[in-house]
């Protein structure tokens, strides 16, 4: 029993610090109060479903309950936040998309993107694209037309990857990142060149949603939190299906092939497949990211999906913790409110906001996190969280 | 009046050499790190560019163009060596993406460090040759006594390079700790000096040509960006040419820049970032090794 102590201090300790963190970073205390709250009720909720029991016989049924709790609750949550929190919360959710899909890449396999702003850009500008050609689709479709896209990208590239080995990969997702801007600008009747895209009409809660519900009902009264919501539930769908797969046949065996590609050839297991697949769901995963983003956004603009972003996304990832899907998840709420976190450390450090140094912040603290975490701690915050977890639980027990 | 020499054609090749050998430079550099340490380095063009920064930008207020030439490269030296002993050294036999996350990391430190400290305007150098394109008939050569320098210094560090691995003592024991570590341990060499020297001298290589890069009068400037796109270009070379090997590198930069060139005058500039891809796509595919490296068997 006092393993089980161990384990409620220390996920006591946890939702301290998240509660204090939503203090910092949150617009205002109302919303601070919310995500506090939501936080709160996520963590009981998913301690209460996956009782080791349930988990060990029916895995899928408590990864299913895990993302129902979450997806739920947050979109309770969302009623109270304000429209800048709702903004901020899809913007991240989006971004633990593509996270949790880079995540997968990773740690599954092995291999590293590190063009996956590029891969959300092909997302995002194939949704703008298609919403303004056939604005009559639904979302459901189009956001299923944007991940096709991105997968159909991510394979043509991917396919290299089955006979290489080593570092060529990275450096050609690089490459592609870099020439991203270029290509766009090359198709610019499509894409709108520099200014980039608007969505025709905005998108609005459907009709026999309102019908059932009724006008009033909080989460379809503003299209910022209709937005969100969808965002929110897509995001649900997403992980839970990425928790399968890690789980499943295919990502055990990929798993095998990162830590031994030898071994996992004898074993049967046909190593350009696995590559070619586990590129094709990461780039898959971030054109979704992408393409919400645009939806969130209501416009798509080339100045987003430049390198930079690319290397941020590997920056939060590794921070949260490559190769987990908790990671992603710390990973998207850093993203999210990163800016408000450096305008914070600016605010407190009496710099000058129009400085140099303050502009240049961002990226000296990311990056150097980024050679810390790698260093020291190469499974990030989730890593180091599970390591204090176990350590302390392996104490406990006399 | 020759209108040989200044017709369209000669003038994409010149144009192309001279871009061709930058390029060949940069897959030089990161060739000589992959070869010395099997790393490869996302930030050799970032650690030149803050080496140029020092030499070319801080020194410059208190000496003329060669002095700082050389401190640029000293500098770059030290940063080299600092970088392998500090950064890279924990590194070996971990996980290939380890070095990756690690080297991208200390690509956005130091171009915000430079970004933070130089602003990320453009400084121009100073530069001791006209940019001017010499004159035959009342039409430009794409030559000048600029490109005509990039193109000697390119011509020089790389005979350096070469002598340097051929005909002395230290290139033997570089050779022979990339390719036998332990071996050259057991005789002697001393291996992690070996591996230090690697990336001084990659380093070295890398701030000749950032130096080159930032005088050109195309990039008005020395930016913490200014090699990123210079790096992607670099990279493709020495993956089209091989890692393993210097030759194919410099052969495959060359060849690039020629492409490139003519992509740039007959198609449009745009395109040449997806033409590089494309070759490097088509070029991993039939030659996964490159086309200088022999093909190799992987021991198991």
């Amino acid at each position: 029993m006092r393993a089980l102590s161990a384990r409620l201090g220390v996920a006591g300790a946890v939702l301290v610090l998240a509660v204090i963190i939503s203090f910092i970073v949150m617009a205002s205390v109302r919303d601070a109060v919310a995500m506090s709250l939501a936080i709160l009720v996520v963590a009981a909720g998913v301690a209460t479903i996956t009782t080791p029991g349930l988990r060990a016989t029916h895995p899928v049924i408590a990864r299913a309950a895990m993302s129902t709790t979450a997806v739920v609750v947050a979109l309770v949550a969302t009623f109270y936040f304000s429209a800048t929190t709702d903004y901020n919360l899809a913007t991240g959710a989006a971004m633990s998309i593509v996270l949790v899909g880079l995540s997968f890449l990773t740690g599954a396999s092995g291999q590293i993107s590190l063009g996956n702003g590029a891969f959300m850009g092909v997302g995002a500008f194939i949704m703008a694209i298609w919403a303004n050609h056939h604005a009559t689709t639904p979302i459901v479709v189009t956001l299923g037309i944007s991940v096709a896209a991105g997968a159909l990208v991510g394979f043509l590239l991917g396919l290299p990857a089955t006979r290489l080995r080593g570092p060529y990969l990275a450096g050609m997702t690089l490459a592609f990142a870099v020439a991203f801007g270029a290509i766009l600008n090359s198709f610019n009747s499509w894409t709108g060149g520099d200014g980039g895209l608007q969505l025709p009409n905005v998108a609005a809660p459907p009709h026999w949603l309102i019908s059932l519900f009724g006008r009033s009902t909080p989460l379809l009264t503003t299209n910022t939190a209709w937005l969100t919501d969808i965002t929110l539930v897509v995001t649900g769908v997403a992980f839970f299906f990425m928790a399968n797969l890690f789980a499943s046949r295919t990502g055990r065996g990929m798993r095998l092939i990162r830590d031994n590609d030898v071994a996992a050839e004898l074993v049967g297991i046909s190593l350009p497949r696995a590559r070619v697949t586990a590129f094709v769901v990461a780039s898959a995963y971030a054109s979704l990211g992408g393409a919400l983003w645009t939806l969130i956004n209501n416009s798509v603009s080339p100045s987003t999906y430049t390198f930079a972003l690319s290397i941020t996304i590997l920056s939060v990832i590794v921070i949260g913790g490559i190769g987990t899907i908790t990671g992603a998840l710390i990973g998207g709420l850093i993203y999210a409110y990163s800016t408000n976190l450096i305008s914070w450390i600016t605010s407190q450090t009496g710099l000058n906001p129009q400085g140099n140094l303050a502009s240049q912040l961002n990226g000296i603290i990311f990056g150097g996190l980024l050679i810390l975490t790698m260093l020291f701690a190469p499974l990030g915050i989730a890593g180091l969280v599970r390591h204090v977890w176990r350590t302390r639980a392996r104490r406990s027990v006399p | 009046m020759d209108p040989f020499l200044t017709s369209r054609i000669v003038s994409d090749l010149l144009g192309g050499v001279t871009q061709g050998v930058i390029y060949g430079l940069v897959a030089l550099s990161l060739v000589l790190v992959w070869r010395s340490t099997g790393i490869l380095n996302f930030a050799q063009g970032a650690m030149p560019m803050f080496a140029t920064y020092v030499g070319m930008v801080f020194f410059a207020k208190f000496f003329g163009y060669w002095p700082c030439v050389a401190l640029s490269i000293l500098t770059g030296f030290v940063l080299g060596a600092t970088t392998e002993r500090v950064l890279v050294r924990p590194l070996y036999g971990k996980p290939e993406i380890n070095p990756i996350v690690v080297m991208v990391g200390f690509l956005i430190v130091l171009e915000s460090v430079a970004a933070a400290i130089w602003s990320s305007g453009p400084h121009s150098l100073l530069s001791p040759f006209s940019q001017v394109d010499f004159q035959l008939g009342g039409k430009p050569i794409a030559l000048s006594d600029f490109t005509l320098y990039e193109i000697g210094t390119a011509l020089l560090v790389m005979t350096l390079v070469a002598a340097l691995f051929r005909f002395t003592n230290l290139g033997l024991q570089l050779r022979a700790s990339a390719l036998a570590p332990e071996v050259s341990r057991l005789l002697g060499v001393r291996v992690g000096r070996m591996l230090t020297i690697g990336w001084i001298l990659s380093t070295g290589v890398g701030t000749v040509t950032t130096i080159l890069v930032a005088s050109k009068s195309f990039f008005q400037g020395l930016t913490p960006q200014v090699m990123d796109g210079v790096f992607v270009f670099g990279f493709i070379a020495a993956a089209v040419g091989g890692l393993e090997s210097p030759v194919g590198a410099i052969v495959a930069g060359v060849g690039m820049g020629i492409i490139l060139q003519f992509v740039t005058d007959y198609v449009n500039s745009n395109a040449i970032l997806l033409v590089a891809l494309v070759i490097l796509v088509v070029s991993l595919m039939l030659r996964p090794n490159g086309i200088f490296s022999p093909s190799t068997a992987r021991r198991v």
